[in-house]
């Protein structure tokens, strides 16, 4: 048998193009941002261009601001978002099975939780500071009533929409209550658990920088405040990127956890 | 009907009427299936099929009358009894072998004996190759044969089936229509099965029951006594399936 190179036909050459273009356009973009950034911070503008912020950063590596590096900076703003995020995930996954499982606690506690997550979390840094101050704990008290109500609200949306056909499953094989929970139940709301997980994980990092921003000594957060008020708007920028670069890492971090820990999520055709 | 009947009597219906909001679905039904039968349920699309089955399971609970499996009211904590829904209904969080292990695990039979019965189930779906994939990688063929197999390995006394060939190639349903049989056999179970395809019903049962319309009624039994393996051009069996064709044709 010769071997024979068959030629593409012309519909799926257009598809291999298109297939090459949409590989290409991403980086396309991101090029776009930094030409748009060397543009507006071109000849007589204020605006950092990139080259002030390379330097800004090669400056904070070698003198810390508050004795603390870059690298610490962002240490102590993620050890606020675990801390907070580790109790949150307990209490809100435990809350969110418990209200979206029985009926009961959900017609008891149900309004409780909807009058606590109509408050936006911010809104309670005032009274924690006043009733705690401003040390580590308020702000990863801030960060954890941040954050716990994505949690509840899709833990609990997952148990409430377990499909009715596998649970009928228990039935017919004699669950027991303990069981249908724990064997059935939860286990098919693990990816809508996992959707609160993800959201967590960036609500926090948000309120994270909002409660550093208004009073602390280290964190990402206090840099960019540290950059506001010596007018140092290199170190701001330079902050936000950090932000930014660790957001994204959050998120991707949280998509791997969720790929090993709910494998068969993936694996939808 | 006497005491002595009533021991012989695997399912006992009796006067089972249900209604669902204002909607009749099944209306005063009785009637005995003996202790290791396989007896057909055919009947019109949307007839009830699936109702009664529901009911012997106690997902849902009759407006009136009752079901009694050896002779008490029905209930699957009390029977060793097994279904196979229409729904695919294998649970997507577990793989092919763990789906196979979950009836077994929920009765906590001993770990050697559920190793058994996977191996067993496994061997005979043909399913080696999927042992480790989700379901929502395999057809729905596959994935059906998935919970044929979880209802087969837990022996039952009692088989529930709810159109469960539906969804397969000729070729396979003839396979898996001979390990029925095979099991029932085997085990000595009593059978239920629902099926809208004549020829299926009339090559698998003892007795077919034919329902009526809603609000359903048991139009008619027809009693299968050929023997095994059945003959499909068999002219007896084409005249037993054209009669009961025909009797589902009537309205």
């Amino acid at each position: 048998m010769t071997e024979k190179r068959v030629e593409l036909s012309k519909a799926e050459q257009r598809e291999r193009n298109l297939k090459w273009l949409y590989r290409i356009l991403p980086f396309f973009s991101i090029l776009l941002l930094i030409i748009a950034w060397i543009a507006v911070s071109g000849e007589g503008s204020d605006f950092p261009s990139p080259w002030a912020v390379w330097t800004r950063f090669l400056k904070l590596l070698e003198k810390p601001i508050k004795k603390v590096s870059l690298l610490g900076h962002i240490g102590a703003s993620l050890q606020r978002v675990f801390i907070a995020m580790l109790i949150a995930w307990v209490t809100g996954i435990a809350f969110g099975v418990l209200i979206g499982w029985s009926k009961k606690a959900n017609a008891l506690l149900g309004p409780m939780f909807m009058a606590f997550r109509s408050v936006p979390p911010l809104a309670w840094i005032p009274l924690i500071t006043i009733w705690f101050g401003t040390g580590e704990g308020s702000k990863i008290l801030v960060v954890f009533i941040g954050c716990i109500a994505c949690i509840v609200i899709n833990t609990q949306a997952g148990m409430q929409n377990v499909n009715r056909l596998f649970l009928d499953v228990g039935t017919v094989f004699n669950a027991t209550s303990k069981q249908r929970l724990f064997m059935i139940a939860i286990p098919s709301a693990l990816d809508a658990i996992f959707a609160g997980i993800r959201t967590s994980a960036s609500a926090a990092w948000m309120v994270v920088l909002a409660a550093e921003m208004l009073g602390a000594k280290s964190g990402v957060g206090f840099l960019i405040t540290r950059g506001m008020d010596s007018r140092d708007q290199a170190l701001v920028l330079l902050s936000m990127i950090c932000i930014g670069i660790v957001g994204a890492i959050l998120a991707i971090v949280t998509q791997i956890a969720e790929r090993v820990i709910c494998p068969w999520t993936r694996t939808k055709r | 009907m006497g005491e002595g009947m009533e021991l012989q009597n695997k399912v006992s219906v009796q006067h089972l009427t249900k209604y669902f909001g204002n909607l009749h679905v099944l209306d005063d039904i009785s009637f005995n299936i003996k202790k290791g039968e396989f007896v057909c349920v055919v009947g019109p699309t949307g007839c009830g099929k699936t109702t009664f089955l529901n009911l012997l399971t106690r997902i849902y609970m009759p407006t009136k009358g009752d079901l009694f499996i050896d002779g008490v009211s029905a209930n699957p904590k009390e029977h060793n009894l097994a279904m196979v829904f229409q729904e695919p209904s294998s649970l997507p969080w577990k793989t092919v072998e763990q789906n196979l292990r979950f009836g077994l695990e929920l009765k906590k039979l001993d770990k050697k004996i559920i190793d058994e019965r996977v191996e067993e189930m496994i061997e005979l779906l043909g399913l080696q190759e999927f042992r480790d994939q989700y379901p929502s990688q395999l057809s729905v063929s596959t994935a059906q044969r998935i919970i044929i197999g979880r209802a087969f390995g837990m022996h039952p006394d009692l088989l529930l089936m709810d159109e469960p060939y539906g969804q397969m190639d000729i070729k396979l349903r003839f396979y898996l229509e001979d390990e029925v049989i095979r099991l029932w056999k085997e085990l000595g179970s009593t059978v239920i099965f629902i099926t809208h395809n004549v020829e299926e019903a009339v090559y698998l049962a003892e007795r077919v029951l034919i329902l009526s319309n809603k609000p359903t009624t048991i139009k008619e039994e027809v009693k299968v006594d050929l023997p095994r393996p059945r003959d499909v051009t068999d002219p007896e069996f084409i005249r037993i399936r054209k009669y009961v064709t025909d009797q589902i044709k009537w309205w």
